[in-house]
């Protein structure tokens, strides 16, 4: 069953000036469990499809729709707690809070969802491990390496249990040996606690490790998407 | 957590903070200073005038303080005295004299008070004796003493044991003088109070005026300041009957009242200057913090923090930082006013003027503990109102476009 569908997604910038069309006419579809990445040359409408598709940014036309949920029926408000209970997020350069620990950073979700205490303090010290940064709990961000510092930033994600991940270039500012260490993180906890992560990448160890992969070329599907029975 | 977090981003950029804590610090003491001044300076003359001229109250038959006639005089005030007597709370009393004359010498004249006397009473109500700087007070026992100030000493050409001539007009409207010898010159800190001044003994000015025991004023000193209105009222329906002034000493001297009062909304007026311009470089601050930390907000925005926790966490940011610079500058502020208070501030450059307006020349700034918690309520206020158009500021990000810049 899909927990995400993209009906008809047009997105257009500045359409009174000079119209840039980032996304025409998308449809798709993503199921529980996924690996997917999408991918693409710069440009191609990959960090807009999931800017969209995590409610951060409305589609000129269309209709996003998550486990059931009409997101162009929610109003800001109702967006950012939707987000919260619903969706995870990487970014490219981490983006942890430089003024709380590893521990601080990946119980901050959990504390805005309002769970309690002893529940928090249990995920995130399993997650921390999971991760391989249970002797960092308590260490600031700017004392992290960037390859533990988006381990953080994808534990921060999980924290809240979100239906899906929505990861954008999470390895673009990593070297080869952390990029390796955080897909194989990653592809464990989508084993293991199948969640969906959808990446956008330019790199090719990320598309090769994905499960399905999403070709973008100016705001359309370029090729029939490939599907990979098993990760290699 | 927002608690935590705002905590620790004041202390993000330390520089930044560390210069609007300090200008905070410096806005706070020179602004509690000065009111602190202004405190010990306004309390000096309420003090002075209180000690010296007015007493806490005064009684006189109706009238006489118009027109200082000495045939206006109290009748029957042997009940008043009693009635004073009863009250727990008077602390003194003192039952004078008064009279208008000329007094004069082989070279000079001036038209002075003669405040007519009994020391021993005199000494529970007014702290005149305190202030003699030659001769004594009275204590030589010996007939025809006159106390008078420096400057009129100087005006006159006098010194100890001079004698001048006093003229005035006696209980019948008749001119009398008599002769008095300087026993004591004294000088407060109110040169028009000492210009105008002279004190003799109550006996010998009966005696001059051919008044037998008469009394034109009784002034009263109360254990505290705050029970001169009960007593007041008290009096005024007691001895409603006879014709009677009871004045207190804010009637007495309304512009010594009027300082008084004021002196409130001065300090009010003084640290609302000071705040209103910390309260620009605060703002400025926490401006320069949101558009820093834009992409941080738009991640947070993103990733499920609510408006109202955003909201809160830059007002929250925004009194930390103020409330620290509150507590240096007023930390620093009572060191420096307990220093001064207990010093003095040495202004005797300025003796002359001080002193015109009823100033010695040592002020003892002064200020009450509830001053510097109003001043740190009113910091608060100050910080939620500069957090106000920040926090309006961030919470108008849009998260793809702050996130992406």
């Amino acid at each position: 069953m899909s927990i995400i569908k993209l009906i008809n997604i047009d997105k257009t910038y500045n359409p009174d000036t000079i119209p840039v069309h980032a996304l025409s006419d998308l449809n798709l579809e993503f199921k529980q469990g996924e690996f997917t990445a999408i991918v693409g040359p710069s440009g191609c409408g990959k960090t807009t499809l999931l800017n969209i598709i995590g409610g951060l940014d409305q589609p000129t036309s269309g209709k996003v729709i998550i486990d059931g949920t009409d997101l162009s029926t929610l109003d800001r408000g109702q967006l950012i707690d939707f987000r919260l209970q619903n969706i995870g997020f990487v970014f490219q350069d981490y983006s942890l809070l430089p003024v709380l620990t590893a521990r601080e950073n990946t119980e901050f979700i959990m504390q805005l969802q309002k769970q309690p205490k002893k529940k928090i303090k249990e995920r995130v010290v399993t997650l921390l491990r999971e991760v391989g940064l249970e002797d960092k709990l308590n260490v600031y961000p700017t004392k992290l390496s960037g390859g533990q510092q988006q381990r953080v930033a994808v534990a921060r994600a999980l924290a809240s249990k979100p239906k899906f991940v929505l990861a954008d270039e999470p390895t673009a500012n990593l070297d080869s040996h952390s990029t390796s260490d955080l897909l194989d993180i990653m592809l464990k906890l989508n084993r293991e606690e199948n969640i969906t992560f959808i990446f956008s990448t330019h790199d090719q160890r990320v598309i090769d490790k994905a499960r399905r992969i999403i070709m973008l070329e100016d705001g359309k599907i370029a090729k029939p998407e490939l599907v990979k029975q098993e990760v290699i | 957590m927002i608690v935590s977090i705002s905590w620790r981003n004041v202390w993000r950029n330390k520089l930044r903070s560390f210069v609007i804590i300090m200008a905070i610090t410096v806005g706070l003491v020179g602004g509690v200073f000065t009111v602190a001044v202004y405190n010990g300076m306004s309390e000096q003359k309420l003090r002075t005038a209180i000690d010296t001229q007015t007493a806490h109250l005064q009684i006189h038959a109706r009238g006489f303080q118009k027109n200082k006639d000495i045939r206006l005089y109290i009748k029957q005030p042997e009940n008043i005295l009693s009635a004073i007597q009863e009250q727990q709370d008077v602390e003194g009393v003192a039952t004078r004299l008064i009279a208008t004359g000329m007094a004069a010498t082989s070279t000079s004249n001036a038209g002075v008070q003669l405040n007519g006397i009994i020391p021993e009473q005199e000494r529970r109500v007014s702290t005149i004796y305190q202030f003699v700087r030659e001769g004594d007070y009275f204590e030589s026992g010996k007939k025809n003493q006159i106390l008078i100030s420096s400057k009129t000493a100087k005006k006159l050409k006098l010194k100890l044991r001079s004698k001048v001539i006093i003229t005035l007009q006696d209980i019948n409207g008749q001119i009398v003088g008599a002769a008095f010898r300087v026993g004591g010159i004294f000088k407060t800190t109110h040169s028009l109070f000492d210009e105008g001044n002279v004190f003799v003994k109550k006996q010998d000015l009966e005696r001059v005026l051919g008044a037998g025991s008469t009394i034109n004023e009784i002034a009263l000193r109360m254990k505290s300041i705050g029970q001169v209105e009960k007593l007041l009222q008290n009096f005024e329906s007691k001895f409603d009957d006879q014709e009677l002034d009871i004045q207190s000493w804010r009637e007495i001297q309304p512009e010594l009242a009027y300082i008084n009062d004021a002196t409130w909304q001065i300090n009010f007026l003084i640290l609302i200057i000071i705040l209103l311009a910390l309260a620009f470089g605060i703002l400025n601050t926490m401006l320069m913090a949101i558009f820093e930390r834009v992409k941080e907000i738009g991640v947070l925005m993103a990733v499920g923090m609510n408006r109202f926790k955003i909201f809160t966490m830059i007002v929250l940011e925004t009194v930390f930082l103020s409330l620290t610079g509150a507590f240096v500058g007023l930390g620093v502020s009572a060191l420096l006013v307990r220093k001064t208070n207990s010093s003095g501030i040495n202004l005797s450059r300025f003796t002359e003027g001080l002193e015109s307006w009823g100033l010695g020349n040592v002020i003892y700034p002064q200020l009450e503990a509830h001053f510097y918690l109003n001043i740190a309520a009113m910091v608060v206020v100050t910080a939620l109102l500069s957090s106000i158009y920040p926090a309006l500021k961030a919470l108008k990000l849009n998260p793809v476009d702050a996130i992406h810049g």
